[in-house]
């Protein structure tokens, strides 16, 4: 069988962990959090199926894009000479992978203010993609945050902080 | 008219020295005019890419380094200033139409103790210690605009941190470019840097100058190409002139620093790197007061 995997690592994959996690209601946070921690030291990546069996669970389910890229435009044509594969599995399309610096946080927050920046973090949907912006424009957020919405708040309040901080040093 | 432009970033390493010196020869080498470096580092790398470690070694022995300019001619009235200066410096082989080419003050090791020194030489009992340390920058700065009448441009390469020598060759300059490496440190360095070049002590004073007005712009060196550097830079370019010129971190830039005896031309001595030089001096003498100066 086919394998179509997506590559899970830093952000991305502590809160695939913490998801899957939570469905064992045996552990407290405060383990979930150390488990994590531990896996995050010893994985260096992960590789998700993209295709689930049925019994997966919950969060499984939850770490693939719900939101697939549209096909059928850009697919291109299959040579009329070249048989089209045998028995391949019905995969789901790849989604373009997010790019973490697509929105200046921090010039955002500055030319459009609090309101102007939460707007601009509406478009992204994926509390991942939220976490991995946050990370790679080295902006803290809580690692207990797990909604968009939080995820949202805590960006703007950390490129608050940021600004603030840039505006302390030069005074 | 001479035009002096400072190279400064109180923050070290961000290559300061070695875009001192290919601005000197891009000037040189592409406006056909006599260009002095005067090297205000005690590290005097600039003089070394120059120079080399042997001719470097042979100036300070004699005396002609610019700390020995400013400790002999400190209290004396200008005259003849060209012994300190040795003519036609550089590996890069310019056209042999005078006037284009690179002269240098070469750097010295002991130009912090000699600003001390001139600090303790001139301070007398009825002046407050903040007051001498005026009248000596103010006659560094003095001594170094000499400089002038010799040269059409003359490039300061200045210090990391605020000497006497800095902040001389600051008050002088008519434009003063700052180089940096796009990281978080950097902002601040950028912004204090910014408040000393336009006089200001308040991030409100410094807003209030309109950015087309500032006397200094920013350039981006050694660049990876990664997104975070490029957030950076926008975040940068809110508060200061950054110009569109980006040095990315090249082996030809690298390899640029080290002198030989060889004459070479620009394209050989700075490959890949040349289109990204030829667009800073093009920029550069654009800039409004250097403009004006030129007209």
């Amino acid at each position: 069988m086919t394998k179509r995997t997506r590559a899970l690592s830093g952000a991305s994959q502590d809160a695939y962990f913490r998801r899957l996690f939570r469905s064992h209601s045996s552990l407290t946070p405060e383990e979930r959090d150390k488990i994590v921690q531990l896996l995050r030291r010893e994985i260096a990546q992960l590789r998700l199926r993209r295709k689930q069996r049925e019994g997966d669970t919950e969060a499984a389910r939850e770490a693939i894009p719900t939101k697939p890229a549209p096909v059928a435009e850009t697919a291109p044509a299959r040579p009329a000479d070249v048989e089209p594969a045998p028995a391949a599995p019905r995969t789901e399309p790849a989604t373009a992978p997010f790019d973490p610096f697509s929105i200046n946080v921090v010039v955002l927050l500055r030319t459009g203010g609090r309101e102007g920046l939460l707007g601009a973090l509406e478009s992204i949907d994926s509390a991942d993609n939220l976490r991995l912006l946050a990370r790679e424009q080295r902006l803290s957020v809580g690692a207990d945050l797990t909604s968009p919405a939080e995820l949202r708040g805590a960006i703007v309040q950390a490129a608050e902080r940021r600004v603030a901080n840039r505006i302390a040093a030069a005074s | 008219m001479t035009q002096f432009i400072a190279v400064s970033n109180r923050k070290g390493g961000v290559g300061k020295s070695t875009i001192a010196v290919m601005l000197a020869n891009a000037t040189a080498a592409w406006s056909q005019r006599r260009v002095l470096l005067i090297d205000l580092d005690t590290q005097c790398n600039a003089s070394l890419m120059l120079v080399g470690g042997e001719a470097w070694e042979r100036a300070n022995r004699a005396g002609h380094t610019v700390a020995d300019y400013f400790y002999d001619r400190f209290e004396k009235v200008a005259e003849d200033e060209s012994a300190y200066v040795l003519n036609n410096v550089g590996d890069v082989a310019h056209a042999r139409t005078a006037p284009g080419r690179v002269s240098l003050l070469p750097g010295s090791q002991r130009l912090e103790d000699i600003q001390g020194e001139l600090l303790l030489k001139h301070s007398k009992k009825d002046l407050h210690a903040d007051a001498v340390a005026v009248q000596v920058r103010t006659r560094m700065k003095n001594m170094l605009k000499h400089f002038g009448m010799d040269f059409d441009v003359v490039i300061l390469d200045c210090p990391p941190g605020l000497s006497f020598a800095a902040l001389a060759a600051l008050a002088l300059a008519d434009h003063v470019l700052v180089p940096f490496r796009p990281d978080f440190v950097s902002q601040f360095a950028m912004d204090r840097a910014a408040m000393l070049i336009e006089r200001v002590e308040t991030a409100e004073q410094l807003a209030g100058i309109p950015i087309a007005e500032r006397r200094y712009s920013c350039l981006p060196n050694c660049l990876k190409g990664d997104g975070h550097e490029r957030l950076l830079i926008e975040q940068l370019a809110l508060d200061h002139p950054v110009l569109k010129t980006r040095l990315p971190m090249l082996d030809s830039i690298a390899r640029a620093f080290d002198w030989d005896e060889t004459r070479k031309t620009m394209q050989e001595k700075y490959a890949d790197a040349l289109p990204h030089l030829r667009s800073l001096h093009d920029e550069i003498f654009r800039v409004p007061e250097l403009l004006a100066k030129s007209a």
